[in-house]
């Protein structure tokens, strides 16, 4: 478990911001529809995650969560609808500029460099924060070398906080499952984001391995109080931890409230609990 | 599932080689209180070891025999050109079987800026370090040119894609001999010529330790020189920022473009490095034909040909994909082998240059060998040379 006391302020901001001071704007997804030729994978779906809150995004298989968390992210251009962050729209923005916005992400399926270091993986999140191209890092100028530094170490702080510090050195590859998860939501934290999108990260890992995940979601929460939107499975993990519970079938928008009012929707029961029972019978 | 479904469709490398960042050693960490010790200290050994290995370079040409020499430039020439191909192919995971072609590009863009204008060629005339540095950045210029092929096409694709540029040189060296000589003579280029030091010198005067420095022994340091700058910018990019997108690209477009990384633009710049390298290989190409710019008279076979791009392919496939030692390492392989062997059978180089048709010429031998050697890498060791040099190394570590 990291031990957050041990790390002053782990989320400061680069500038030395404090924590908290920083502004966290609403992330609104407006009237959003996805279809893949004649599948609608997200039909007009709209609910904003609140500033520094955290808020699930639930649904059965297929309905559509890592669909969201792409036309999010602009992987995928919405049909229709758009995503705001603030006042910027994010479904407006070329893809690799969302970054920039403070949007971190992240992945369902493990997507790191596994050949490469802990830190090499982290300090990808640093793209959108760093400058320097091929010349200026081949010819170690003095300014991108003392940049490279600087970033290096608020990525191994990170790692730090996510309990991962020892690994910094080591290929991503060789480390354990739940370790992976932690340098993909390192690297996602990297960004420095008001937003963090978390796509199922207790999928693979036990019961034990789930509780501390739901620890450090609640300490990423506070610590650095940035806002979580956070897709996930299991429901134990979910209504521990949420602030408000958006579900989502076949696409469509079913319930979105706080979890325990949704624990209670007779439609969730039948369309999400259902499903579940289905799966583990 | 979904996000992956567009991120599967990699380069033809994808995950596989497990040779990337420099900094994948399994360092301890130290340094508990306080900030973290991102990188123990290695920096000072670092800086003594480079330094030492310039000291050697500067001696070998005056301990080893002219004939060594050629070879050893020889080497140095596939050695730069490797270490472009193998950043594009390893590192950003985009397939090139044109490499042979930016080796032309660089080859005539150094004469035609270079040599002036006689003898009805076309010629600029320009002072040769400014031209060596203009036929590099020009190389790139035409690689970040193929971007709009580079970025839409992948895998085997983009590889097919790509030897059709080894053609379209082909032909425009034959149909404009004006720039490219003909295929039959080709033309003259300048030697380098630094602050009055010519590294062409055919009658030195100058002699150290009783040994004449000519062309051979002056080609030598510029082209050690030139690999050491080579690799050095290499390594610092690969390190880097640049390095990090190339491998995300390779690995997975999704995650990359969510970390802000442009793929196109990436790719695109990939493909400018690696035509760089090339470039610069192929004017260390004319230079070691005592500045002979010579077009092929068939597409298969000769300087600039497509038995030269899949050369160049074997050397990074047998040192590693993405390691910039391994391409070094490969082209000693590859490209000094059908020249070592001749020398130390008492023959001499220049012979093999010439054998042509003979059945088991020294090139014969050798393409046999890399063949073999290609297959048992790809099927025992696909890390390569590199991979099986690191894991040595941890062995003896451990023992
Ligand atoms: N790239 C794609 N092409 C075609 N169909 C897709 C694509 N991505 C997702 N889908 C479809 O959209 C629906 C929602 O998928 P997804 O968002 O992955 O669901 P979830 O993450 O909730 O399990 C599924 O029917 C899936 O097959
Ligand atoms: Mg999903």
């Amino acid at each position: 478990m990291p031990d957050t006391t041990a790390h002053p302020t782990p989320g400061a901001p680069p500038a030395d911001v404090p924590a908290g001071a920083r502004e966290i704007p609403t992330l609104a997804v407006e009237d959003v529809t996805v279809r893949f030729g004649g599948i609608v994978a997200l039909d007009a779906v709209s609910f904003s995650v609140a500033p520094r809150s955290i808020h699930a995004l639930i649904g059965p298989n297929g309905a559509g969560k890592s669909t969201c968390f792409n036309a999010v992210t602009g992987i995928y251009r919405p049909t229709s609808g758009r995503v705001t962050l603030g006042d910027a729209v994010l479904t407006d923005t070329p893809p690799h500029q969302v970054a920039r916005l403070g949007v971190g992400r992240a992945f369902q399926n493990l997507a790191l460099v596994a050949g490469s270091s802990v830190l090499d993986n982290v300090m990808l999140g640093r793209y959108s924060l760093t400058s320097g191209g091929f010349l200026s890092y081949g010819l170690r100028l003095p300014r991108t070398m003392r940049a490279e530094r600087r970033h290096e170490e608020r990525a191994a702080e990170i790692c730090d906080f996510l309990g991962i510090g020892a690994h910094l050195h080591r290929p991503a590859g060789v480390l354990s499952y739940g370790d992976q998860k932690r340098v993909d939501i390192a690297r996602a934290l990297a960004v420095e984001p008001t937003v963090l999108l978390l796509d199922e990260p207790a999928a693979g890992m036990n019961a034990s391995e789930t509780a501390e995940l739901a620890h450090l979601i609640r300490d990423i929460s506070t610590g650095l109080s940035i806002s979580i939107l956070l897709v996930e499975h299991d429901m134990g993990l979910v209504m521990g931890i949420a602030d408000r519970v958006t579900v989502l079938d076949f696409g469509r928008l079913i319930a979105d409230d706080t979890p325990a009012v949704v624990q209670k929707d007779p439609a969730v029961i039948r369309a999400y609990l259902g499903s579940v029972e289905e799966e583990s019978a | 599932m979904s996000e992956t479904t567009r991120a599967e469709a990699t380069g033809p490398t994808a995950g596989a080689t497990g040779v990337d960042a420099a900094e994948t050693d399994s360092a301890a960490p130290d340094g508990q209180g306080g900030m973290p010790a991102v990188h123990p200290r290695r920096d000072r050994r670092r800086w003594l070891l480079w330094g030492a290995l310039v000291v050697v370079l500067f001696l070998v040409p005056i301990y080893l025999p002219g004939q060594y020499l050629i070879v050893s430039t020889w080497v140095m020439t596939g050695a730069v050109g490797a270490m472009g191909l193998t950043m594009l192919i390893g590192q950003a995971g985009q397939l090139s079987l044109a490499h042979s072609f930016f080796l032309l590009v660089g080859g005539v863009s150094y004469t035609v800026l270079s040599s002036d204008g006689t003898d009805g060629f076309v010629g600029l005339g320009l002072p040769t370090a400014l031209s060596l540095v203009l036929a590099v950045a020009i190389s790139a210029a035409v690689g970040a040119a193929f971007a709009p092929v580079s970025g839409r096409l992948t895998g085997i694709y983009l590889g097919v894609a790509s030897l059709s540029l080894v053609f379209l040189g082909w032909w425009l060296a034959r149909v404009l001999p004006s720039i490219a000589g003909s295929t039959s003579s080709g033309r003259y280029a300048d030697d380098l010529n630094l602050f009055g030091f010519d590294f062409g010198e055919k009658s030195p005067t100058l002699a150290i330790l009783g040994v004449p420095i000519g062309q051979n022994e002056r080609l030598f340091w510029l082209y050690a020189a030139l690999t050491l700058i080579a690799y050095f910018v290499a390594r610092g990019a690969v390190d880097g920022r640049v390095g990090r997108a190339w491998r995300a690209v390779r690995d997975n477009e999704a995650a990359a473009t969510v970390m802000g990384v442009s793929v196109v633009r990436q790719k695109s710049v990939a493909f400018a490095v690696s035509s760089a390298y090339a470039g610069l290989a192929g004017v260390m190409v004319v230079w070691w034909y005592d500045g002979l710019l010579k077009p092929d008279e068939a597409v298969d076979s000769g300087t600039y040909s497509t038995a030269v791009a899949i050369a160049y392919l074997a050397m990074v496939v047998i040192g590693g994909l993405g390691s910039l030692g391994g391409a070094i390492v490969g082209a000693a392989v590859v490209f000094g082998t059908p020249l070592i062997i001749p020398l130390l059978s008492q023959g001499d180089s220049s012979a093999v240059l010439s054998s042509g048709g003979t059945a088991f010429s020294p090139v014969v031998i050798t393409y046999l060998a890399y063949g073999a050697l290609i297959v048992l890498i790809v099927l025992f060791e696909p890390g390569g040379l590199a991979a099986l040099g690191r894991r040595l190394t941890a062995r003896l570590k451990r023992s």
